[in-house]
């Protein structure tokens, strides 16, 4: 599904990321982990090609995501507020999503209905805007919003940051089903061990922009993190 | 304490992210401050000259204190705009042990010191020696200035008081509406004369020291009235501006005819009236309408054999254009906080940049519309506009965003627009010479070989030909966009 090779970004003389070789194969979850400032959400960028590379490419369904852009279709992300209209109210942000993905009124409805367990009945209706929504509801939307117009590839940069602990468990309930029903690839950064290990197939941990464990063990995942971590 | 809070102010300005890169900014307006003050006080010098010029025979001293009324009302009318607000750097002190009544007096009292509260003083003060005092004595003169310079202060709380309490709302715009028709309007109708009305005012604070004691209290109350309402305001609920949605069905419907361009056309309206900037933006384009009536009725623009004061084209530019040219300036910036959602789209930039065409586009021709009345003052009037319309939504628009596409600054939407420089570089300043002279470079030599309609024919011709050639003209700057994309959208998330 995703292709990284030879991938390097530099700011002057500072490497910041510098990954060799990266396969992800279809409906797999990565995970990504590492300390801050060590590449994730950079890695993340260059790979949604909202960055450019120094050097290296990356591929997405055998596509240079730097030379084309029919990958974004079925590419789904949300990384931060940037990714947001944020002077919409949650609603017309997804009736303008659903227009971007011709999608029909029905199928928005569909997908929406999803999230309610998530949602929990405080963003949708609301009159209020995106940028008065408090952190947590602001990355729900962010989260529906990327997982709208059947994506194959999802990116999620800290998905549970600033959830409340109810809804990171149904997001990982979430997350799992999505992977088992639709096959999509979920490619995702965080600093919550458990929740990582528990959800994703591979982690791969990066330091100073370079990856240097990969864990596909899930069994020795959280012991491998953990000695790391605590070092 | 006092002097902690004001440190605290001052590192705050210094320190912010905007003032290190724009220091050049800075520092160029504080010279305009200065030659702008330096221009008050130097009319303020030769302000007897000027009413004698303009007001022979008659006694400089009456003539200004009929007109004075009309001072204050123009005064108010540019408080409104450029007076800024004092509140929000609230949020960060309120949850200390402060004390609201001094943070609100410490606040209050540091917008009271701006260039805007010496105006009236530099334009009076030599006014008052020259004339006043050497009629009347010191006394008397300094009665007179005091009473002009309170009414000034004044209207500084006043404006503070006014904007928070109705800012962006109806009301406020009204107000507004009947200042300005109030000072202009009603004596040039001949409904009643507001100077003459006022005048004794002014001349009995020659002879008694009642009105400027009287205006010393409004002064006072005009401040306490503003302090009890910041004072009782002051929470986060009241300042973060969290807005209801006020307009509700507010899409376009003609924009949905042009697919996805005009899905994002409308979200970009959504953008211009859901942000304070803007939506000023929008308001003075609405002013900038009535900018003809300066020139079109001024004698001295005026020709007999009806052709075409060559300064007319650049009017119509600006009336028929005036919202493509101060957007359109700062083309991507406006996008700066959601850059990324358009890149993560597929064909995202070439529809967004397309759906900003057709707004700007759509809102030229509804300013055209808009100045269509202008042919009551004769027939050529209609055709400049129609002119000078084809150019801007033909060839001027392209040159426009040409020239925005030049390092795009972020910005924040939600701060007012008057005397707010985010988002502005030398490219923004660069644009005023294609605006102004690319018209002119198509007129002026048809208009010399052949005749002034000649010139306005060229103009048309050309527009339309702009417009044929859209597509490719477009193109050129969506292309620019794609191919700067990371510079742009990393300057946006301010990484740089």
């Amino acid at each position: 599904m995703i292709q990284v090779s030879n991938l390097k970004k530099q700011y002057k003389e500072a490497v910041v990321l510098d990954v060799d070789h990266l396969e992800i194969p279809n409906t797999e979850c990565f995970g990504l982990v590492g300390n801050n400032g060590a590449g994730k959400t950079t890695l993340f960028r260059i790979m949604l090609d909202l960055v450019r590379a120094t050097s290296g490419t990356v591929k997405i369904k055998e596509e240079d995501v730097s030379k084309s852009e029919t990958w974004k279709a079925k590419t789904g992300a949300y990384l931060d507020e940037h990714m947001l209209l944020v002077y919409l109210t949650p609603d017309e942000y997804f009736e303008t999503l659903r227009k971007i993905y011709s999608m029909s009124v029905a199928d928005l409805e569909l997908h929406l209905s999803k999230f309610s367990d998530l949602f929990n009945d405080e963003i949708l209706g609301k009159k209020k805007y995106i940028r008065d929504l408090s952190k947590g509801n602001l990355k729900k939307v962010g989260i529906a919003a990327a997982l709208l117009g059947n994506p194959e590839v999802v990116f999620l940069d800290e998905p549970f940051e600033n959830l409340d602990p109810s809804s990171q468990i149904r997001l990982k309930k979430f997350i799992l089903q999505e992977k088992e029903n639709s096959k999509v690839t979920f490619l995702i950064s965080s600093h919550d061990l458990n929740h990582v290990t528990d959800i994703c197939d591979r982690i791969v941990l990066l330091e100073k922009g370079k990856i240097i464990r990969d864990l596909r063990e899930k069994s020795e995942m959280m012991t491998e993190l953990e000695a790391y971590f605590t070092g | 304490m006092f002097f902690e809070l004001i440190r605290l102010q001052f590192l705050k300005s210094v320190r912010s992210t905007s003032f290190a890169k724009s220091l050049l900014t800075n520092i160029l307006l504080g010279f305009l401050v200065i030659v702008l003050l330096g221009y008050v006080l130097g009319a303020g010098l030769f302000l007897k000259m000027i009413i004698g010029e303009l007001a022979k025979g008659q006694d400089p001293l009456v003539v200004l204190n009929s007109y004075l009324i009309y001072y204050f009302l123009f005064e108010f009318m540019y408080r409104y705009f450029i007076q800024k607000l004092p509140v929000v750097e609230l949020e960060s002190l309120l949850h200390l042990p402060i004390g609201k009544a001094r943070i609100m007096h410490i606040l209050l009292l540091r917008s009271f010191i701006s260039p805007l509260s010496i105006i009236s003083l530099l334009l009076f003060l030599p006014f008052s020696i020259d004339v006043v005092a050497s009629q009347f004595g010191g006394i008397a003169a300094s009665f007179w200035l005091g009473s002009i310079i309170l009414t000034s202060w004044t209207l500084h709380w006043f404006m503070l008081w006014f904007k928070q309490r109705f800012e962006d709302g109806i009301i406020g715009l009204i107000v507004v509406f009947a200042a300005l028709l109030l000072g202009g309007g009603s004596s040039y109708v001949g409904w009643f004369n507001l100077g003459e009305i006022m005048k004794p005012v002014f001349d009995f604070a020659i002879s008694s020291p009642i009105p400027v004691a009287v205006l010393a209290l409004v002064n006072v109350g005009s401040y306490w009235l503003c302090f009890r309402y910041y004072h009782s305001n002051a929470y986060l609920e009241d300042l973060s501006e969290e807005e209801d949605i006020r307009f509700v069905n507010q899409s376009i419907g003609f924009f949905s005819r042009f697919g996805l361009a005009g899905e994002l056309a409308n979200l970009e309206w959504k953008l211009i009236i859901r942000h304070k900037k803007s939506r000023t933006i929008l308001m003075l384009s609405g002013f900038f309408l009535l900018y003809g009536l300066i020139f079109y009725r001024n004698p001295a623009y005026q020709t007999d054999d009806g052709s075409i004061h060559a300064l007319f084209i650049f009017v119509g530019v600006f009336i028929t254009g005036i919202f493509m040219i101060q957007y359109g300036q700062q083309f991507l910036s406006w996008n700066s906080a959601n850059f990324d959602f358009f890149l993560n789209r597929k064909d995202g930039i070439e529809a967004l940049v397309k759906g900003k065409y057709l707004l700007l586009s759509s809102i030229s021709v509804v300013c055209f519309l808009a100045s269509v009345p202008y042919s009551f003052f004769g027939w050529q009037f209609l055709f400049i506009h129609f002119a000078t319309f084809l150019f801007n939504v033909g060839i001027l628009i392209h040159v426009i965003i040409y020239f925005a596409l030049w390092k795009p600054k972020p910005m924040d939407l939600n701060k007012g627009a008057m005397f707010n420089y985010e988002g502005i570089g030398a490219a923004q300043f660069l644009i005023i010479i294609p605006m102004m002279a690319g018209p002119y470079i198509i007129y002026l030599p048809f208009s010399m070989l052949i005749g002034d309609y000649a010139g306005l024919m060229a103009l048309g011709i050309f527009g339309i030909i702009g417009l044929l050639g859209f597509k490719k003209l477009a193109q050129i700057n969506i292309d620019r966009i794609k191919s700067n994309r990371y510079e742009i959208s990393s300057s946006f998330r301010q990484e740089l």
